[in-house]
């Protein structure tokens, strides 16, 4: 078996993409570029790994793809569709339906327990509860934290903390995930059983994985990796992949 | 989240979540025993104005206006007569009297007093005064040249029961005319002017003196305060209806100083609430905008996930209905609890223009704590909207990055 047959590639119109996308800030009365004409497409499927130093775009780069930002110039094209034009209640409802968001710090509400956590995108969904219990149970289940759905936040481990962000993520079953440097914030050995869980749900689910970060560990499990550089995206040969427990 | 994130979201801070809930409570609870004890006091007067006055009284305009020289205004048996028939087609009519007041004096040999004597029906019990009694009798249908006379203006006049005091009085004709009278009770009331100023004789015997058959008012009696405005109107239309020249006076028409205190009342009740409700809003606004500020980074988490901005409004928004109704519901409690107390402490006290004791006292009832509930739930409703609109209108990354 191949290196690239671990992941679930379904060529085809990418769901997400990015086209000319150019992200600036004014400080004071000089104009930084964050992001400088940005070209990007993600298919089905890709388990996409975006490295680059500190400061160098890359979460000004995931809050556009998951947008939650709006690029200065250039536009995000989701299924093909444009989402320059589109209204703040536009956007959230593409967040809801079609988008899982990871978080450094994990974001987890701290008065919810990991299932209520989990439940919260069901929940805006307006999901009849039924529904919500069954899909909860079973994602707990799948990140293995179905013993510990009454805990809350701060009495879970960060490595459990970022599995029900994970979990949290992909209860809608969402197209893409985007995760933005989630094993930071977790030692070495949980960091791996975080990338090693979301490669098996990016595998057996067929959800595309975005996922920012710096720890040059991560890139390991990329089947495409992109560096970011100055504020451009530099796609670089992933060869022959290693294998993450190699 | 429905209702659990926002009820949860409340004890995040317990500390602050109590003393919010504190703030409201007491504001609550103040404004309830207030209300309780305002309109307990309210309801008393009422009641004691309504058995002065009846509840409504009918005579002519030219009483009512007091534009008659002599005793022009006089209602005849024929109209009083009439007056009865219409009356006794009010639904709640519990019966009247007529009444034949006029001024006088009151002597004993030693003493005189200006009076106003109250001829009345005796045995009927609309304004008999007989519960009033506090040594001898009240009027009986037997008596004639009886008087029932107030506890103030007897030790004016060192009168006691049995005494004979000289009426002298002027009749419709104008001429001059006086007779003795026997006391047959003494009485009390609240007001101790009127204790001093009114006397009552038999309605008989005091046409008799002023040498006519007219009486000057019909007292009416209901079976409801709240009726009275109601038939009120009926009367008016009723009597115009049948050619009488008469108006019906209500009894809080009659009583100008009912009128006064009730709007004082008012006032005060207003005046208070409003100062509880600005406080409550400042104190709560302060509260929730910090609640709000320490979680900026959440509500970008929310947004992210796809929260609308609406939905975040509202979840701010549905923190504070909880504070408002825990705050406002443990206010009525302990406004209950504080008017409970006060009831059972029987605090005497002696208003102005009386001279019995009178036990304070406050009401509790739905109309008593409703509306103190609805101004702090309301105030602290409001001091919500502008943190729950600012929580809204946050810019997601923005939020995203307050550590």
């Amino acid at each position: 078996m191949g290196s690239d047959s671990r992941f679930c590639h379904v060529r085809g119109r990418p769901f997400l993409e990015a086209r000319d996308v150019t992200k600036t800030y004014q400080v004071g009365a000089e104009t930084v570029y964050a992001l400088r004409d940005v070209q990007f497409a993600a298919l089905q499927g890709d388990f996409v790994v975006i490295n680059g130093p500190s400061g160098s775009g890359k979460t000004t780069f995931l809050n556009l793809m998951s947008v939650i930002d709006r690029p200065t110039s250039g536009d995000v094209f989701i299924e093909g569709q444009s989402t320059s034009a589109k209204s703040e209640g536009q956007l959230a409802l593409l967040r809801k339906t079609k988008i899982g968001l990871v978080f450094q710090s994990f974001n987890l509400i701290p008065v919810l327990s990991a299932a209520e956590n989990v439940e919260y995108p069901l929940l805006l969904q307006k999901r009849p509860p039924a529904e919500r219990r069954t899909r909860v149970a079973a994602m707990l289940s799948e990140v293995g934290l179905d013993a510990l759905a009454r805990r809350r936040p701060n009495e879970l481990s960060g490595g459990q903390r970022q599995r029900v962000a994970i979990a949290r993520a992909l209860i809608t079953g969402p197209m893409i995930v985007l995760a933005d440097e989630p094993t930071a914030n977790l030692d070495s050995k949980t960091g791996e059983a975080v990338m090693d869980l979301m490669r098996r749900l990016n595998e057996e689910h067929c959800v595309t994985f975005i996922v920012v970060t710096h720890d040059p560990a991560v890139s390991r499990y990329a089947q495409r990796r992109v560096r970011i550089h100055d504020g451009q995206l530099i796609e670089e040969d992933v060869g022959g992949l290693a294998s993450p427990a190699s | 989240m429905g209702w659990r994130l926002p009820l949860r979201s409340l004890w995040r801070n317990r500390r602050r979540t109590i003393l919010s809930l504190l703030v409201i409570a007491l504001g609550t609870a103040v404004s309830a025993f207030v209300f309780g004890f305002l309109e307990n006091s309210r309801l008393q007067i009422q009641q004691s104005t309504v058995q002065e006055y009846g509840n409504l009284q009918i005579a002519s305009p030219e009483l009512w206006n007091s534009k008659t020289d002599g005793y022009g205004y006089l209602i005849a048996p024929a109209a009083a007569a009439q007056v009865g028939g219409l009356l006794a087609q009010e639904p709640g009519f519990r019966g009247s009297t007529s009444q034949l007041q006029f001024p006088g004096l009151l002597g004993t040999g030693r003493d005189t007093q200006v009076i106003r004597a109250l001829g009345i029906e005796p045995g009927n019990p609309v304004l008999d005064f007989a519960d009033h009694v506090v040594a001898g009798r009240g009027l009986a249908p037997t008596d004639t040249a009886a008087v029932f006379v107030g506890r103030t203006l007897a030790d004016k006049l060192s009168l006691s029961v049995g005494s004979i005091v000289m009426a002298t009085l002027t009749t419709v004709h104008g001429a001059y005319n006086a007779s003795p009278f026997t006391v047959v009770g003494i009485y009390k009331y609240t007001n101790a002017q009127f204790e001093e100023q009114v006397v009552f004789i038999p309605l008989a015997f005091a046409q008799r003196l002023l040498d006519t058959d007219g009486v000057d008012r019909i007292v009416v009696s209901l079976d409801q305060i709240a009726e009275t405005s109601t038939v009120a109107v009926h009367l008016t239309t009723g009597l115009a209806a049948s050619g009488i020249a008469l108006a019906p006076r209500t009894w809080d028409d009659l009583s100008p100083f009912y009128r006064q205190l009730a709007s004082y009342f008012n006032a005060l009740f207003a005046f208070l609430s409003f100062a509880i409700s600005i406080l409550v809003f400042f104190i709560i606004l302060e509260v929730q905008t910090l609640a709000f500020l320490e979680r900026t980074r959440e509500v970008g988490t929310i947004r992210a996930l796809g929260t609308t901005q609406r939905e975040v409004f509202v979840l701010f928004f549905a923190e504070s209905a909880w504070l408002a109704a825990l705050g406002s519901a443990s206010g009525v409690a302990v406004g209950a609890l504080l008017i409970a107390a006060f009831n059972a402490a029987k605090i005497q006290w002696l208003p102005p223009g009386t001279i019995d004791y009178f036990t304070l006292g406050a009401k509790i009832e739905v109309g008593t704590v409703l509306v103190p509930f609805a101004i702090s739930f309301v105030a602290t409703l409001l001091s919500a909207l502008y943190p729950a609109a600012q929580a809204s209108r946050l810019r997601v990354v923005d939020a995203l990055r307050v550590e």
